[in-house]
């Protein structure tokens, strides 16, 4: 940059990030807080907490701790939670860890899987790996 | 209801609006709106074509079009500038050309 910032930035904001109705953007989103979408996003999102209003309309993959979709959703998601709300449209694959919820009357059209977390799993056995071979060592 | 961009958020690409947008965060890339307002916190780098008001508050590199524009104390701008109105308060950090023109025409002309 050119000029010299000193600005703090905060940790946590309340309140989330809003994409009005006659919004339409192009390209990625990355947040780290809220955000909702009740116009046309055309690319990837990553957000904590990502809620696609029933005006909504999301094509491209989405990657996020918790998802709401009232609206349209074109594309994958993955998400530890996922909620499908009554008019909810999606069309693509749903990769959820804890918890998927699908009201009655949506309209989901993909693969919907529960994804294992292999991760914690990888980290544990290494470890006791590596206590059995300090275990052995001494 | 108008587009609202907090702290937290980054965006990259084109943005449109046909409302007010408020950004507080990061932004690359141009953004078309009826109104604009770039708070303390916000950072944009890329053009901004309003309909009516651009009010700066934060940073931004890059052309500002609109009837009128306020840069207001906290302001870092750099680039060119094409309005009817142009207010500047003291304090305002700038690298700017201004130019003055009985009409902007709302297209993204460079």
């Amino acid at each position: 940059m050119f000029f010299n910032s000193n600005k703090k930035v905060e940790s946590h904001i309340d309140g989330f990030s809003h994409l009005g109705e006659g919004a339409s953007f192009e390209g990625e989103i990355h947040s780290k807080g809220e955000l909702e979408v009740a116009g046309k996003v055309k690319g990837n999102i990553s957000a904590k907490t990502l809620k696609i209003l029933e005006t909504g309309k999301v094509t491209g993959h989405v990657n996020a701790e918790r998802v709401e979709i009232l609206g349209c959703m074109l594309g994958n998601t993955s998400s530890l939670n996922i909620h499908v709300g009554e008019k909810g449209v999606v069309r693509g694959d749903l990769r959820f860890e804890i918890n998927l919820s699908v009201a009655e009357g949506a309209d989901v059209l993909g693969h919907v899987q529960k994804a294992k977390k292999d991760k914690n799993k990888k980290v544990d056995s290494e470890k006791v790996r590596y206590l059995e071979h300090n275990q052995r060592a001494s | 209801m108008p587009s609202v961009i907090l702290n937290d958020t980054i965006l990259k690409g084109n943005f449109v609006e046909k409302d007010s947008v408020s950004i507080n965060g990061a932004f690359i890339g141009d953004i078309k709106a009826e109104e604009i307002i770039i708070k303390d916190h916000g950072n944009v780098n890329g053009n901004l074509n309003a309909g009516t008001n651009i009010e700066v508050n934060g940073e931004v590199v890059g052309d500002l079009s609109a009837d009128r524009i306020h840069l207001t104390n906290f302001a870092k701008v750099r680039g060119k500038l094409f309005h009817k109105n142009l207010s500047v308060e003291e304090g305002a950090q700038l690298e700017i050309t201004a130019q003055t023109r009985k009409r902007i025409s709302n297209s993204n002309k460079e």
